[in-house]
């Protein structure tokens, strides 16, 4: 365990360490375009100098191993000019684009000026002129001549999704990404090259134009994609969400997630929710309260026989909420009528290699444990016996609030509506469930980003997380919907509001139009 | 003092490039001698005889070969016979009037440092020497000179002629590996070294077509006669690539600390008539160009070279006479290393096209009087911060000419025009 001194900070390393991963981990600010912890050494941007001891000259931290007892320093004037002239180097040809650039805020060119630069340009040629707007493929679109050709997104797709799409071709100025002939960036993981650019050179199609990210918050939460639970950051305002970027977990998703888990922000806008509760009965469909609707289902579920009483649980609720509604059904109406629906069957145990699991929900683990704590072992066979019988006459169901995972989901919800009463807690709308006959509350619930809770993923890992921020301020956790179901007291607010008007915002509707204003993407003539 | 022939004794016989005419003359001599040495033996001869590589950095070899990992595993030999830097072409005639010199100065090497397999990297312009090699080796394995258990030995080796594309950088020893590999032909992260992990990832040892061929005569004749020649840093004799203007261009095998002056004079023929002698630079397109009057003081030693801020390099020595416009002729160098500078690292890839705008502005008449000293800010500032060296090899001929030469550059600036031609860039290239 070698010693050093980093700008005179005694710092011990793990033997093999190299500079600038020991001064990116002790909190060391050091400048850096082409290093990345997720991938092999580039030394290509030549950003990361810094003075050692004994040596004249300035070295690159990214490329240089500590040793026991280096005197490491890059605070001094002949590191921060080298910094300085590296940075104008990345500068003189690149174009002025910020006001329209998706990166700005969030850019490596413009944090590092801040730091280093703020002199006066002497760049007085003309700058290279190079591809714009090229279309990469189905999620990215490359800026030629915003890119630094730091070759963070060659080597991703060399050394981490393995496919090999993206290349730098020509020389010197000329220098430009692209695709091998004939390839598009597409691949399961192709978003990440968006966010490991350090500058806006690479955007993503279904974020760019859609936010300036300085009006963006971000909050930790996990991905509810799949059984990996990938620890990602949800970046929100007040018109909604609009991307999920990975957050760094060495246990579970290094520096990565997937292209799917990306879509997982979308079904929690409001534009897909449930907003209020809706039921039916003899008279058709009436809208109501969330708290009210479940409410007048604790009367019906008071009257039931406890025999006739059955609860559906996907696994995408948190274990909070199954210990809750398990503990509910089983104690208050005296029932282990309660099933596991579980979607795709076939594909649940495949794997990708990288993070992509065949399981599309992100607490199997802390349903099942939640189940198997309560004694719990019935069978779906079991309830579409009851079902079809008649003896199940009412059923409360957790259905799945990514329903793009469910496939079966109308099948099971025509089979599930054979029951006198059906009580459907979901997050968002669905057609198949406004289609359906007979007594039904649709009462809605909150998604992951809006409550705290525990998932525990196809490891066992149990992952905590807290709520980013409320979206429907109406809708329950299953937490509170038991209760309530329960005949428990809860205040609970039942007027649309606080975080989140719900009649949309005259921007939130130009939004809109934005978004299905789909780009023309040509690749310019080379 | 004059030419010494070591390596060019028999170049004037046509008969040399084959291998009868090569044997007539001691060729193929000093190998079975070699293959009953110890390797460490060789190793420790080349160490001795001083001998530094000759593609340009002036490394001494035995001291690289020592860097090799003493173990089993398998290892390269490649020699650089990309010969790119502009003003060098001696590499060339040695492989187009002596290929088995060569070849032979391979097998001993490889054999020194235990390598099986060699590869020949040859510019693609190289068309003729690369039908040479290909003639030559093709001799040499019927001749059982070259393949399994050479000469009976037990030692095998294999050797074959890789053809580049033309680019500058893979001359540069990784841009070369890389481009061997298959791979765009750009230099490799340091370390690791080649030494330790080159072609393939595996130990190699890259060498220049002066240096491999050198390695026959340090093993027949000794150290100690090798060192008869030259300084004592800078032992042996050298060819040096003369070009410019002078009466006898041509390749000149010198002892090395022979008189700059004595190379371009008596060798050279001189100066054209009615012209004097302006400036020269003495080591390839990238070494800083001297003064008329630095020349007066200059050896072709590597010491005397490096205490007049220049370097030996290639030994490409480049004759300018006062005809010559610097501002020109630096515009033409820019646009050389702005064009094949690989790009991947950033002060290198901006910094080569940047000099060249500026010096292309000027050139068009659009300069400013403060472009004098951005050039020389960017040029230093591209210094010493890349991966390999050609980012240097860009600076340095700036920061020399406009430095050297300043008022041609301020007169240009001001007038538009070349101070010494008194034409406009137009004029002068139409
Ligand atoms: C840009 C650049 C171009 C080079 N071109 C050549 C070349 O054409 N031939 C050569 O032998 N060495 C060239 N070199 C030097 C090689 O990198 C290397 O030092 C040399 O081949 C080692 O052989 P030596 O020790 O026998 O000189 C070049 C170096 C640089 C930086
Ligand atoms: S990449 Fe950064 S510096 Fe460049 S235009 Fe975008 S925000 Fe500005
Ligand atoms: S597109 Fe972005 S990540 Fe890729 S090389 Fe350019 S700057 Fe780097
Ligand atoms: S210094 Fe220039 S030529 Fe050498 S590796 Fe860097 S960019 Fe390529
Ligand atoms: S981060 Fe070290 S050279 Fe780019």
């Amino acid at each position: 365990m070698p010693k050093c001194t980093i700008n005179g900070k005694e710092v011990e390393v793990k033997e093999g360490t190299s500079i600038i991963k020991a001064m990116v981990d002790s909190g060391e600010r050091i400048a850096h375009y082409c290093w990345h912890d997720g991938l092999s050494v580039a030394g290509v941007c030549r950003l990361c100098m810094v003075e050692i001891e004994g040596n004249p000259r300035v070295q690159i931290a990214c490329n240089t191993t500590i040793t026991e007892g280096m005197k490491i320093n890059n605070t001094s004037d002949k590191v921060r000019d080298a910094v300085k002239w590296g940075l104008d180097f990345h500068l003189i040809n690149h174009p002025l684009d910020c006001p329209i650039c998706d990166q700005a805020g969030e850019c490596g060119l413009q944090d590092q000026y801040m730091e280093y630069g703020k002199y006066d340009p002497e760049m007085a040629e003309h700058k290279q002129k190079k591809h714009k707007v090229v279309d990469l493929g189905p999620t990215v679109v490359l800026d030629s001549e915003r890119c630094i050709l730091c070759s963070r997104c060659v080597r991703f797709t060399e050394e981490v999704s393995k496919t090999n799409e993206l290349g730098i071709f020509n020389r010197g100025d000329r220098s430009e990404i692209g695709t091998h002939d004939g390839l598009e960036l597409n691949n399961k993981y192709s978003l990440n090259t968006v966010d490991i650019c350090p500058v806006g050179a690479l955007t993503s199609k279904d974020f760019r134009f859609r936010q300036r990210v300085w009006y963006l918050k971000d909050a930790e939460t996990v991905c509810n994609g799949c059984s990996t639970g990938c620890n990602i950051k949800a970046y929100y305002n007040r018109e909604g969400f609009f991307r999920v970027k990975p957050s760094y977990n060495e246990k579970v998703n290094g520096h990565w997630m997937c292209d799917e888990g990306r879509d997982v922000y979308k079904f929690v806008n409001q534009e897909h929710r449930l907003l209020k509760a809706q039921v039916r009965g003899a008279a058709g469909w009436t809208e109501m309260a969330a708290g009210a609707a479940a409410k007048k289902a604790s009367e019906v579920l008071k009257a039931a026989a406890a025999d006739s009483i059955a609860l559906v649980l996907t696994a995408q609720y948190t274990v909070e909420e199954y210990d809750a509604i398990v503990s509910t059904f089983v104690n208050e109406f005296k029932t282990k009528k309660i099933f596991f629906w579980i979607n795709n069957k076939e594909s649940f145990d495949e794997f990708d290699g990288l993070l992509i699991r065949g399981d599309k929900n992100p607490n199997t683990k802390g349903l099942l444990k939640v189940l198997e704590k309560h004694g719990i072992t019935a069978t779906w066979n079991e309830l579409s016996a009851g079902l079809a019988s008649g003896s199940v006459k009412t059923v409360v169901v957790a259905g799945p609030e990514n329903q793009a995972v469910f496939k079966d989901f109308a099948e099971r919800a025509k089979e599930l509506s054979k029951a006198q009463n059906l009580i459907w807690l979901q997050a968002g709308k669905n057609e198949a469930l406004m289609s359906l006959t007979g007594n039904v509350w649709l009462i809605p619930t909150k998604t992951f980003v809006e409550k705290d809770g525990t998932f525990i993923n196809f490891a066992g890992l149990e992952q905590k997380f807290k709520k980013v921020t409320t979206v429907v301020s109406e809708a329950l956790t299953l937490t509170e919907a038991s209760l309530l179901m329960a005949g428990k007291n809860l205040a609970i607010p039942t007027a649309a509001q606080p975080f989140m008007p719900n009649n949309q915002r005259v921007d939130q509707v130009e939004l809109e139009a934005r978004k299905k204003n789909e780009f023309v993407f040509r690749r310019g003539s080379l | 003092m004059s030419e010494v022939k070591v390596l060019t004794e028999f170049y004037h016989l046509p008969e040399f490039q084959t291998l009868a005419g090569y044997k007539a003359k001691g060729g193929y001599e000093t190998l079975p001698k070699a293959l009953k040495m110890q390797p460490q033996a060789i190793i420790d001869e080349v160490k001795a005889s001083g001998l530094r590589g000759r593609g340009g950095a002036g490394f001494p070899t035995g001291m690289k070969w020592g860097f090799l990992p003493k173990n089993g595993e398998p290892r390269y030999l490649l020699c650089n016979a990309d010969e790119g830097e502009p003003g060098t072409f001696k590499d060339r005639m040695m492989m187009e009037r002596a290929p088995h010199q060569l070849i032979e100065g391979m097998i001993i090497s490889a054999f020194a440092v235990g390598s099986n397999k060699g590869y020949i990297y040859v510019r693609g312009e190289y068309v003729y020497p690369i039908e040479c090699l290909y003639k030559a080796l093709k001799e040499a394995y019927d001749a059982g000179l070259l393949g399994k258990n050479i000469l009976g030995s037990g030692f095998d080796f294999d050797l074959d002629v890789y053809r580049g594309a033309g680019a500058y950088i893979c001359g540069e020893e990784t841009g070369m590996i890389s481009s061997l590999e298959g791979l765009k032909g750009q230099p490799k992260l340091k370390p690791p070294f080649p030494a330790v992990q080159g072609y393939l990832r595996k130990p190699t040892i890259v060498n220049n077509v002066e240096t491999l061929a050198a390695v026959t005569y340090i093993v027949r004749d000794g150290a100690a006669t090798y060192r008869k020649h030259g300084t004592e840093k800078s032992a042996g004799t050298k060819l040096f690539s003369l070009s410019g203007n002078v009466m006898k261009p041509g390749n000149y095998e010198v002892p090395l600390g022979y008189p700059l002056m004595d190379l371009i004079m008596k060798e050279g023929g001189g100066m054209k008539p009615g012209r004097r002698l302006k400036a020269v630079i003495p080591g390839g397109s990238s070494a800083p160009v001297l003064t008329a009057e630095e020349v007066g003081k200059a050896n072709l030693d590597y010491e005397s070279l490096a205490g007049l801020g220049t370097m030996l390099g290639s030994g490409a020595v480049i004759v300018i006479d006062d005809s010559q416009c610097m501002v020109d002729m630096l515009g033409v160098l820019s646009h050389f290393y702005a064009h094949e500078s690989c790009g991947q690292c950033t002060p290198c890839r901006e910094g080569t096209g940047w000099l060249n705008k500026i010096l292309h502005s000027i050139l068009e008449g659009r300069g400013r009087l403060q472009d004098i000293d951005l050039l020389i800010k960017v040029a230093d500032n591209m210094k010493g911060k890349t991966i390999c060296a050609l980012s240097d090899a860009a600076a340095l001929p700036v920061l020399s000419f406009v430095t050297k030469f300043r008022d041609e550059f301020e007169f240009y600036v001001r007038e538009g025009r070349s101070k010494v031609k008194g034409t406009t860039y137009a004029e002068m290239h139409h």
